[in-house]
């Protein structure tokens, strides 16, 4: 029963003392305390650090791809609606092709295209792997993510143009900017958008991961995955994680095995716990948020 | 005679509701509640008739629970014997049904014939188009609001003629929240014909939730001789969740209509502010402006400080032509002058923005709700509407209190949007669209759901604006307030 707009609005009467997100974060956090105080007592000081510098290396890179893929659909979901109301098809047709041409290129394929790209600079000397690299493998990343951002932006602001909402904001005399930015996307998007924030979070985590991963193959001769800044799933395809990940598939048939694996191969079960454990606390917390403002 | 008392509070785990205490009326007798939207009538109505969904809510009545309240014989029989027609009709009828079937439906199915009743309800529908809404409903047929509402009307006049053949129930509780609020003048009076006609043969107990103040001349001028069986009633809200309940008096609004005059601006200009050519095509159809005397074209017109009212039928095009002037709607063919510009369909958007909005014309949109951007502070919702500008807080205290109670506390500043009253709401909209001063307002429907009181003041705040020059051009369907503020010269029908 439809009982009063403000009451819904206002009051969830059945929210929980704690957030479902809150709890997952909070679970999230103890969980890496967990972790990194067991590799205190019983991971060797270098292959702490490297544990460690990777994941606040895949933190930072997948932190500055939320950053740029947020700044990327900004971009290109102002230009498509500013375009479509300004009556400027042909520069709308011209913007859509290019974006869909983006789209048309697999996730996984971009990515490994813009490495390629910075391995190719690192070989020839044009970035180091310092913070260039940082920037470039977040740029590679959040050029083939961005547009699930923009297709949330354009679909809140076609809801929003449907009803009276936009057309009364713009007569009062309010500019597009305006209305856009502030009433449709910050008043009334940004819980949305925060919540696909999280998702590219985890997208963006899992892909530099994978490639990296991929990368162990071998790019080039010249330019090996240790060129490159350490993350997560390049620690996973060093030599000494790689032994890990063989003594793990070794438990499986000598479960026996299973307490060396948390003193003597912690280096690679670390990278793969951390991996996993921080997906799926990401996918709590994003599914708990969504539960928290019934988005 | 029996009065029927009540101490209600609805509240969430969060906060109240509403709460309302010494809330009085007789039985027998009909019961008309006046208030501003959103400050919980409907709420409390339900509460009186046992129909409110208590999840997630705690319900006192009486200093008794929802539960034990429910438990009482005098609300399950009135459960059984009364009928609750819902302000929203769809809310009320099943998608899945025919209508026909649903005016036959559970206790329904025991009341007398209703065919005189559907008769004078749809007078100028034709027997096919009341077969369509009876019997192809929901699909390929949907029928409008009004249509909707006429139909739970039926059904309504069904239960009391149950209950009026029925000799040993001897009280009955309806309740009809806002039951003519999408009928025009002539439905809405067909309806009440029937509603007192009934009223006469075997008396029950109405409460009608109703904004409509126009009710007390209809009564005053056809139903006299039944004055002693009628009360008004009217809530208001004297703190943020205290409401108060108390007894309208109907002089009141009546010796106020008589004295409303139009207002002729002082300083009447030769040049006219806004012309709008008689013809014009939209989505292929062509609309006609016509002068008072309904029947020749004449341009719409009006001068700085003028008023203009233009009527017509429910669905003809009203708000289509205030978009058609805004630029929001593009005209197949449409002449215009404003402020010296010449606007015709070849204009764009960009014209419009440039040109128009916010600086020669404005509008406040009929559904406060939706034009208002709910999740922003009331001091944000003035913000960036002369550019460059950002007003003192002081300023803007200042200007809300033309329709505002002064003083006006900070804290009502910061307030969102979403938590003020729907009246409250649609007397902000009213003033943002003023704030700036466009030199032509076009208001859709400025009076929806205000109380008497807001209504005096939206009308001395549009006489105000007259006086400074503005020029307003009204659509509404309170015909009653407006055919006495403005004169007949400016009257104009759409066709």
């Amino acid at each position: 029963m439809i009982i009063d707009n403000q009451t819904i609005s206002s009051n969830p009467p059945n929210s929980l003392p704690i957030a479902p997100d809150q709890k997952s974060a909070f679970n999230f956090g103890i969980g890496l305390l967990g972790l990194f105080l067991w590799n205190l007592f019983f991971l060797n000081g270098p292959a702490m650090k490297k544990v460690w510098g990777a994941l606040l290396n895949t933190v930072l890179i997948s932190g500055l791809t939320v950053v740029l893929t947020l700044l990327l659909a900004l971009a290109a979901a102002f230009s498509l609606h500013l375009l479509e109301v300004t009556g400027r098809q042909k520069g709308r047709f011209i913007l859509l092709f290019a974006l869909n041409l983006i789209r048309s290129v697999p996730q996984i394929i971009g990515v490994l295209l813009g490495y390629a790209l910075l391995s190719f600079l690192i070989t020839n000397g044009v970035v180091g792997n310092g913070i260039m690299a940082f920037v470039i493998m977040a740029c590679s990343l959040s050029l083939f993510i961005f547009l699930e951002v923009t297709d949330l932006l354009l679909d809140r602001i076609a809801h929003f143009r449907k009803s009276d909402f936009y057309n009364a904001l713009r007569v009062c005399g309010l500019s597009e900017s305006r209305v856009v930015g502030f009433n449709i996307l910050w008043n009334n998007s940004r819980i949305h958008i925060l919540n696909k924030l999280l998702s590219v979070f985890g997208m963006a985590l899992f892909l530099q991961c994978s490639t990296d991963f991929i990368l162990s193959v071998g790019l080039s001769r010249d330019a090996e995955v240790t060129s490159l800044p350490l993350s997560l799933g390049g620690l996973l395809a060093h030599i000494d994680s790689k032994q890990d990940i063989l003594a793990m598939g070794y438990t499986l048939t000598h479960p026996l095995y299973l307490p060396h694996l948390f003193l003597q191969h912690l280096q690679g079960l670390s990278a793969a716990f951390l991996i996993v454990f921080t997906l799926y606390s990401l996918y709590k917390i994003g599914n708990g948020f969504s539960e928290r403002h019934r988005l | 005679m029996n009065t029927r008392s009540f101490s209600i509070s609805v509240s969430t785990s969060h906060h109240t509701l509403v709460q309302v205490k010494d809330f009085q009326f007789p039985e027998n007798r009909i019961v008309f509640l006046f208030g501003e939207s959103g400050i919980g009538k409907s709420i409390v109505s339900k509460v009186v008739a046992g129909q409110l969904d208590p999840e997630g809510l705690d319900v006192t009545v009486n200093g008794e629970t929802y539960a034990d309240y429910l438990k009482k014989p005098v609300v399950r029989s009135g459960k059984e014997r009364g009928f609750f027609v819902f302000q929203e009709p769809s809310s009320h009828l099943d998608p899945t049904l025919t209508l026909r079937t649903q005016l036959n439906e559970g206790s329904l199915k025991a009341c007398p014939n209703d065919e005189d009743v559907l008769k004078q309800l749809f007078q100028s529908a034709s027997q096919a188009d009341l077969g369509n809404i009876l019997d192809i409903y929901p699909k390929p047929f949907r029928p409008s609001g009004g249509e909707k509402q006429r139909l739970l009307l039926s059904m309504a006049m069904k239960k009391i003629r149950l209950y009026q053949s029925t000799p040993e129930w001897k009280e009955a509780l309806f309740v009809f929240d806002e039951p003519t609020g999408s009928l025009d003048n002539i439905q809405r009076n067909r309806f009440l014909s029937l509603l007192f006609a009934a009223f006469r043969k075997k008396p029950f107990t109405l409460l009608f939730i109703t904004h409509d103040y126009s009710l007390i001349s209809e009564i005053n001028a056809n139903y006299s001789d039944l004055l002693k069986s009628v009360s008004f009633l009217e809530m208001a809200r004297i703190h943020d969740t205290d409401s108060v309940i108390s007894t309208f008096v109907p002089s009141d609004y009546t010796t106020w209509l008589d004295k409303l005059v139009p207002n002729t601006a002082e300083n009447k200009a030769q040049t006219p502010l806004f012309r709008m050519e008689p013809s014009f095509k939209i989505f292929g159809r062509s609309l006609t402006l016509v002068g008072p005397d309904k029947t020749n074209p004449i341009p719409l017109v009006i001068h700085p400080g003028e008023m203009v009212y233009v009527k017509a039928g429910s669905g003809v095009g009203k708000t289509t032509l205030a978009k058609i002037i805004l630029g929001l709607y593009a005209a197949d063919q449409v002449s215009i002058t404003l402020d010296g510009l010449t606007i015709t369909e070849k204009k764009g958007r960009l014209f419009y923005e440039k040109e128009v909005w916010g600086k020669r014309a404005g509008m406040v949109f009929q559904h406060a709700d939706e034009a208002l951007d709910l999740k922003s502070t009331v001091f944000e919702t003035f913000l960036g509407l002369i550019p460059g500008k950002i007003p003192p807080r002081e300023e803007i205290k200042e200007y809300l209190a033309a329709l505002f109670d002064s003083p006006i506390p900070d804290a009502f500043l910061n307030k969102k949007v979403q938590y003020l009253s729907g009246g409250q709401k649609q007397r902000l909209n009213l003033l943002r669209s003023f704030y700036g001063k466009p030199k032509l307002l076009i208001l859709d429907e400025p009076l929806n759901g205000l109380d008497f009181e807001s209504i005096r003041k939206v009308l001395d705040l549009l006489s105000k604006k007259q006086k400074e020059g503005c020029g307003l051009l009204l659509i509404s369907h309170n015909e009653e307030i407006f055919d006495k503020a403005i004169s007949a010269d400016h009257l104009y029908y759409l066709k």
